[in-house]
């Protein structure tokens, strides 16, 4: 991994009549990196995609990979590139080698080095089992991998992966992670979409939020977390739940009228919110045992990028972030409480 | 059935395309009646002229449900299952025997009710005079009728079988081709054959009455195709169809039945990963080069590599699959040879020379619509444009492979027809100008056919529409502009069918050959010019259309 940035954007935008698909996106990613961009349906996600690969002209702004100019240097882009769109694109009657055999020569690779660069990737994707079947015939999560062969092939400087892991088992998925996290140790960049926020989260070390075209946040996951979380989600798990009432009104005592208590006297256990910093909940916790509460756990709810996600997306009631450049607070998007369930 | 039935039909005809076909369907019905309706108050008392109106009137009609029946059906099932929409209809309580009445109903529905549109039209010719109601109106209708519901319940089997709708499509329109015209030829080679006894020359009658060509030649008061009046040809047309109908019901009903989602595509063993005895035997019996289960080599680097993709992706393309084909029609043409010894010194050149023509513009206008009208649909509908947008391929690199995907195979076809040449040649060596004629005006057709239905094709988002298209514009070229041809006594003019034979192919080899019929015409160098001219447009429209698609939006 090193501080090259290998792909910039700034100030993206791409309007369709009086629809903005995309508004001032500004981001930026290091040479090894894996950028995990995610966003609801319709968010702007393949947009973005389509005007780094070259498939869509922005209406403003630039984006470079590799000081390459997207929409410009259409011939270096496309041998900078690998992409992967999130549907396969199969010839029918063509096994899977003739299918990598295709795509290796249209990228110039020269025949004495195609096979051998074939079989490496197969190896490197797990689908070198494949390489006879007919490309038809292969299951969604093969294709796949063999997708992600074809994509790798000309060895490109950065990856971009539409929803690599949809419809994977889970064992496909974590074989998929271990490719990409190879990927990215071997200095290629990725770009990754998913709607499966904690796989995505497992392998992600730049995370991108897009929502109605804007970004919503940008940053390593501990900043979006950072400062996502306005509040901490904390859960006190009890020795019985006939304790749960008393437990209860020494934390309602300790806390006021302005976090939220979610008792579960069947789980003895009870959930609650709150702004204070360690010393103030060591204080809450002295209070319960001085209080005689018998108090097996006492611990903070880790936040998730699913929880991460929500709350900036306004789906919950957290407080949109900016945690870098480029990403803007969205006011209408602000939640008045933050509100974790049990 | 019912529910399958009006989901057909509503489907049908909501679309544009339904309406366009009706609508243009009417506009040619009307104005070929209003052609030859009787004016400034003077009308033929003999008939004559309904009678030549209602030839043309039958054949048309003729030639538009041979090319509008099967296209719907034959892409009716496949469509289901690559939308996935069979497996919920599988798996509804509908019987697989209600699912392919109900697609029946709903197809030939439709092409009914072209027919009752031309209602109109029939009742014009008619009321002119010169007709009989049951014995010709009544017996074309008949047969129109039946043809339409052989030709879907035909095109619904092959839609069980095919995976791909534009595989359907060809070979759906190859079987009606072969049903039409294909089932005559046996009986037309035969009939004066001096070593065909009576049991062969039965087989070649009871083959020839799957053609509808004989029963509407009657219904329409022409003297049969092959020289004799048919009396029983309706009959025996209507008992042919309804057995193929019955056969086509029964065995789509099977496939449905027979969990048609229950299949694999076998990879099959790689002769390279045979033990080495058995790897020669395997290599010996393929010829070294055709052997379907041997690993493909490296695309090479003089080699196009989209013509290379293209010729492994479809079956045709395979080397084992070209053989064969060039092997069957190799044969062929050696069989129309053959067939040319048993006619007379004086009918058999011309008469061979015709049938070799019509058999390699039938090639022709079967295999290039199928072979390139989706070279650009199917690639945006598989979706694999965006990926071949994504290579640092030029539009023209992707545009020549494509093409030449299509010209190889059709080239290499053609070629195996030319050994009937050389036969006819060693024969008649004074037919060498002749023949180099033909081979020219049919190359140029060959090309011209090629990139026209690849250019028409580019402008479709479906294969399934792409193809039709293409098969209508071709059959159109090289059959329709004969309907002209048919009405050359009356009502058109000798200059007049001179003009409309210009653009088609066959007609300008005829011409070449001295067909009777087609001897006084003067179709050439104008033929030609017409192809060049064609092929260059289609071209350009491919171009243009790669160029466009593949710049960014």
């Amino acid at each position: 991994m090193s501080d090259e940035l290998v792909l910039r954007t700034s100030d993206l935008t791409k309007v369709y009549g009086n629809f903005t698909a995309l508004d001032g996106l500004s981001i930026s990613l290091e040479r090894g990196r894996i950028l995990g961009f995610i966003g609801p349906n319709g968010a702007g996600k393949t947009t973005t995609i389509k005007i780094l690969v070259g498939l869509v002209r922005a209406t403003r702004g630039e984006a470079s990979i590799c000081g390459a100019v997207c929409g410009r240097d259409t011939a270096k882009i496309k041998r900078l590139v690998g992409y992967m769109p999130d549907v396969f694109g199969s010839y029918d009657n063509m096994r899977v080698f003739e299918y990598l055999d295709f795509f290796g020569a249209a990228f110039g690779i020269p025949r004495r080095d195609r096979k051998r660069r074939i079989d490496e990737c197969l190896e490197l994707t797990g689908a070198m089992r494949m390489k006879d079947l007919f490309v038809e015939s292969l299951s969604h999560g093969m294709k796949q991998r063999v997708a992600l062969t074809r994509t790798m092939l000309h060895e490109p400087q950065m990856l971009i992966l539409d929803e690599p892991a949809n419809g994977l088992d889970p064992h496909a998925r974590v074989e998929m992670r271990e490719v990409l996290l190879e990927l990215a140790r071997r200095g290629t960049s990725l770009i990754v979409t998913s709607h499966i926020l904690p796989e995505l989260a497992r392998i992600c070390d730049t995370v991108a939020i897009i929502t109605g075209g804007k970004l919503r946040a940008f940053g390593t996951l501990d900043q979006i977390m950072r400062t996502v979380r306005h509040s901490r989600v904390m859960e006190v798990v009890l020795g019985d739940g006939a304790a749960v009432a008393a437990a209860s009104q020494v934390l309602a005592g300790e806390l006021g009228g302005t976090s939220a208590l979610m008792p579960s006297r069947e789980a003895a256990e009870i959930r609650f919110t709150t702004d204070r910093d360690d010393a103030g909940l060591a204080a809450i916790l002295g209070k319960l045992v001085a209080a005689g509460v018998r108090v097996v756990q006492f611990r903070e709810i880790p936040m998730d990028l699913e929880d991460a996600f929500l709350s900036v997306t306004g789906q919950t009631g957290a407080k949109p972030t900016d945690a870098q450049s480029g990403a803007k607070p969205a006011p209408d998007r602000v939640p008045s409480a933050v509100g974790v369930g049990a | 059935m019912i529910p399958i039935l009006a989901r057909e039909l509503t489907a049908m005809l909501r679309s544009w395309r339904a309406v366009a076909l009706q609508i243009g369907f009417l506009a040619c019905l009307g104005a070929l009646v209003a052609l030859r309706w009787p004016a400034e108050g003077r009308a033929d008392m003999g008939g004559m002229a309904s009678r030549q109106v209602f030839r043309i009137f039958g054949y048309g009609l003729l030639m538009g449900l041979m090319l509008v029946s099967p296209a719907f059906p034959a892409t009716s099932i496949v469509r289901e299952r690559l939308q996935g929409t069979l497996a919920l209809l599988l798996n509804s309580p509908i019987t697989p025997v209600s699912m392919v009445l109900g697609k029946l109903a709903g197809a030939t529905a439709f092409v009914l009710l072209l027919l009752v549109l031309s209602f109109p039209g029939a009742a014009a010719c008619f009321a002119m005079g010169g007709i009989h109601l049951t014995s010709q109106l009544g017996a074309l209708y008949l047969v129109l009728g039946l043809l339409a519901l052989e030709y879907a319940a035909l095109g619904l089997l092959v839609s069980g079988l095919v995976r791909s709708t534009d595989a359907a499509l060809r070979m759906t329109y190859s079987l009606v081709l072969l049903l039409a015209i294909g089932a005559l030829a046996p009986q037309f080679l035969l009939k004066n054959a001096a070593w065909a006894g009576e049991e062969v020359i039965g087989i070649t009658r009871v083959l020839a009455s799957l053609s509808p060509v004989p029963a509407v030649m009657h219904a329409l008061g022409d003297s049969g195709v092959l020289g004799a009046d048919d009396s029983g040809a309706v009959a025996r047309f209507s008992i042919g169809a309804i057995a193929v109908i019955l056969l086509c019901v029964t065995l789509t009903t099977a496939r449905l039945g027979s969990r048609p989602m229950d299949r694999s595509r076998d990879a099959g063993r790689m002769t390279d990963e045979l033990s080495p005895r058995a790897k020669l035997v395997r290599r010996v019996m393929y010829l070294w080069f055709f052997d379907p289960q041997a690993r493909s080599g490296l695309i090479a680097p003089w080699q196009n590599p989209v013509m290379v993709k293209e010729q492994r992706c479809r079956p045709l393309g395979r080397a084992n699959w070209m053989m064969r084909l060039i092997g069957a029609y190799f044969v062929l043409s050696l069989l129309l040879v053959l067939g040319a010894t048993t006619l007379s010194q004086s009918q058999g050149v011309i008469g061979v020379l015709s049938a070799i023509a019509i058999m390699q513009v039938s090639l022709v206008v079967l295999l290039a619509p199928s072979l390139a009208s989706g070279l650009i649909s199917a690639e945006r509908e598989s979706r694999g444009w965006q990926l071949l947008q994504m290579t640092p391929l030029s539009a023209l690199t992707i545009v020549t492979g494509k093409l030449l995907s299509a010209l190889v195979p059709l080239g290499l076809v053609m070629l195996a027809t030319l050994p009937a040449y050389v036969a006819l040649l060693a024969l008649d060596p004074a037919q060498f100008q002749t023949a180099m004629a033909i081979q020219t005006t049919l190359l140029i057709f060959a090309v011209m056919a090629v990139l026209v239905s690849a250019g028409v094709g580019s402008l479709f988002r479906q294969t399934a529409v792409a193809t039709a298209v293409a098969y209508s514009l071709v059959a159109a070229l090289c059959v329709g502009t004969l309907f002209v041809w048919l009405g050359r006594d009356a009502p058109f003019t000798p200059r007049f069918v001179e003009r409309a034979l210009v653009p088609n192919p066959l007609a300008a080899t005829l011409n070449i050959i001295g067909t009777p019929g087609f001897a006084d015409y003067r179709l050439t160098p104008g033929n030609w010019y017409f192809m060049a001219a064609a092929t260059i447009c289609g071209a350009a429209i491919m171009l243009v259309q790669v160029g466009r698609l593949g710049r960014a939006r």
